[in-house]
């Protein structure tokens, strides 16, 4: 069975947040609630780097362990999702999740946090695939459709990708063996990164 | 002249060591960009510095469009060890600290039973506790008790009440729980700062509480000990629980309570590692005070039930010093002298 994993290719993205409005836009997702985020790296210096970032569907969650109702649950895909009717809202998973995922619509007073939302790999959750209840709480189940995350297939640049990890990191390994210069090779950059300069005794060999 | 030359020696390495440290603090800070610009000149596609630092987060040039809080901080790696020092232990060590306290309480019990009075009751009773001072330490003791069982609901509940409950009521216990404690804690911190008030006076040190704790109250010997109108006992209750603990655990809670002032995660993982151990401890002493309270100590809780009032033998057995003086005061009004007074007092020292 295959293990769905994301891969941001940060020499890819271009920052157009097009993922982050595609995720919106395929869940119906509610004000304040951002399931998907660009992270810009040293924005405006040469060389700078996006990267877009979800719920990662960890392999030891930490989510998972740090829930004190025990709501999340593992697909056979390696797909991380919860049963929000659980949630009691007290953040914990977002103290505990490495990339910020778990969100909270503030509706209540002083910041009252409501059922947590996050990122499904558009898989939906456990109410009946494809019925209104798994819609409202968790947007379109994409995968039971036989489709893959909508944020990576509509990616311009396929920055993003989403789907079987062994199949996504065989793209990725051959953008990385074909493009650019082998610099990401170690040492290549060190050794000959730099303009070539003339032989430094006049007259040698050449 | 030599202890001169020495000094000087040390101003100027001090000044170069300053010199040599400052422009390293100031490229930490500003460098990562400038950095990566002239590595894109020289190795072009390698950004490995810049990675680096986004591993550990100390990149502070990480922007997102996204609003909230710490959107644009692509990887925390604070919450892998806030999980392992939660789940570890702080829930491992507090579950044993819990289940030990409770097992010496009930290994007390059936060793020694309740503590009694000696002599006959006398059936004459003095004031011990005024209608407000009952309110005010039954609207803490309730309030308290509230958040200690849904504060244990949401540490342990998941390991001893999941299992038996299903995980549809035990999400509605948790609910339950999570609300009165958002709600009960305010109201918990209120009531013991009232409590502090109405109670300090008669909890100030005295000498004799020293004697008493050194001699454990007598509570392994039996040995009768006399003191004031709390013993010293009650008053560790009184400065380490209801002063101490109740400060640390309200602070830590509020910073929880209240995620609306964009407090970043360290500070919430901080505030939970600091209540949960806190509030383990605060929860394992109150066992022993609610035990001396109520079964433990024959007739202590017809002072705070009831109309306060306690038997004549029961406050010479337990708070001689203030039975002393509570008669002394009342022969005194009495018109006989306070010759009596003072000799009571005087007994009562040289026990
Ligand atoms: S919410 Fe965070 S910790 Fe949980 S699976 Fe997703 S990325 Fe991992
Ligand atoms: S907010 Fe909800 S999902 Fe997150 S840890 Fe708390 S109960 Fe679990």
């Amino acid at each position: 069975m295959a293990r769905m994993k994301f891969l941001a290719d940060a020499e890819r993205c271009i920052e157009c947040n097009g993922c982050v409005t595609a995720c919106k836009q395929e869940h119906e997702i509610p004000w304040g609630v951002n399931r998907r985020r660009v992270v810009t790296l040293n924005d405006g210096t040469p060389g700078e780097k996006s990267i877009s970032v979800a719920c990662m569907h960890c392999s030891d969650a930490p989510c998972m362990a740090v829930c004190p109702v025990d709501v999340f649950y593992k697909t056979s895909e390696g797909i991380v999702l919860h049963d929000k009717d659980l949630c009691i809202g007290c953040g914990y998973c977002f103290y505990a999740c490495p990339f910020g995922a778990p969100q909270f619509p503030q509706d209540g007073a002083f910041g009252l946090r409501g059922k947590m939302d996050k990122c499904t790999f558009c898989a939906g959750g456990p109410e009946p695939d494809f019925s209104d209840a798994e819609f409202k709480k968790y947007g379109r189940n994409r995968i039971a459709e036989g489709k893959l995350p909508a944020c990576a297939e509509m990616c311009s640049t396929k920055a993003l990708l989403g789907g079987d990890g062994d199949v996504i990191a065989d793209i990725y390994r051959r953008r990385v063996t074909t493009r650019g210069k082998g610099s990401e090779v170690w040492g290549w950059g060190t050794a000959y990164g730099r303009p070539e300069k003339p032989p430094a005794q006049p007259g040698a060999k050449s | 002249m030599h202890g001169n030359l020495a000094l000087r020696w040390v101003a100027w390495l001090s000044i170069a060591l300053v010199a040599m440290l400052l422009p390293r603090f100031a490229l930490a800070a500003e460098g990562s960009a400038q950095q990566q610009a002239e590595r894109q000149i020289v190795q072009p596609l390698n950004n490995a510095p810049l990675w680096r630092d986004v591993r550990k987060g100390e990149n502070p040039y990480q922007t997102t469009q996204v609003r909230g809080i710490e959107t644009n901080v692509l990887v925390q790696t604070e919450g892998q060890i806030w999980r392992e020092i939660r789940n570890g232990p702080v829930t491992v060590y507090g579950g044993y600290l819990l289940v030990l306290a409770a097992l010496a309480i009930l290994g007390y019990y059936l060793w020694k039973g309740p503590i009694k009075v000696h002599g006959q009751l006398t059936g004459r009773k003095i004031r011990r506790l005024s209608p407000w001072d009952r309110t005010i330490h039954w609207t803490v003791g309730i309030s308290w008790l509230i958040m200690a069982l849904s504060g244990l609901v949401m540490l342990f509940g998941k390991y001893f009440a999941l299992p038996v409950l299903g995980y549809t009521l035990f999400s509605w216990l948790a609910i339950l729980s999570k609300n009165l404690h958002n709600f009960v804690g305010p109201v918990f911190l209120i009531a013991a700062a009232l409590m502090f008030i109405t109670y300090l006076a008669r909890n100030m040190p005295a000498a004799h509480d020293i004697r008493w704790l050194l001699k454990g109250g007598g509570m392994l010997t039996g040995e009768h000990v006399p003191s004031g109108f709390f013993n010293a006992g009650e008053k560790v209750v009184f400065w380490l629980g209801l002063f101490l603990f109740t400060i640390v655990v309200g602070a830590s809670g509020l910073v929880q309570l209240f995620p609306n002032f964009d407090q970043g995660r360290v500070v919430m993982q901080y505030s939970n590692v600091i209540h949960a151990v806190t509030a383990v401890v605060y929860i394992a002493m109150m066992l022993g005070h609610i035990y001396l309270g109520t079964v433990g100590v024959e007739g202590a809780y017809d002072a705070m039930r009831y109309d306060g009032m306690v038997d004549e033998a029961w406050a010479k057995e337990h708070h001689e010093y203030w039975y002393n003086e509570v008669k002394g005061q009342s022969t005194a009004a009495g018109g006989a002298a306070s010759p009596a007074r003072a000799a009571a007092m005087k007994e009562g020292w040289k026990l």
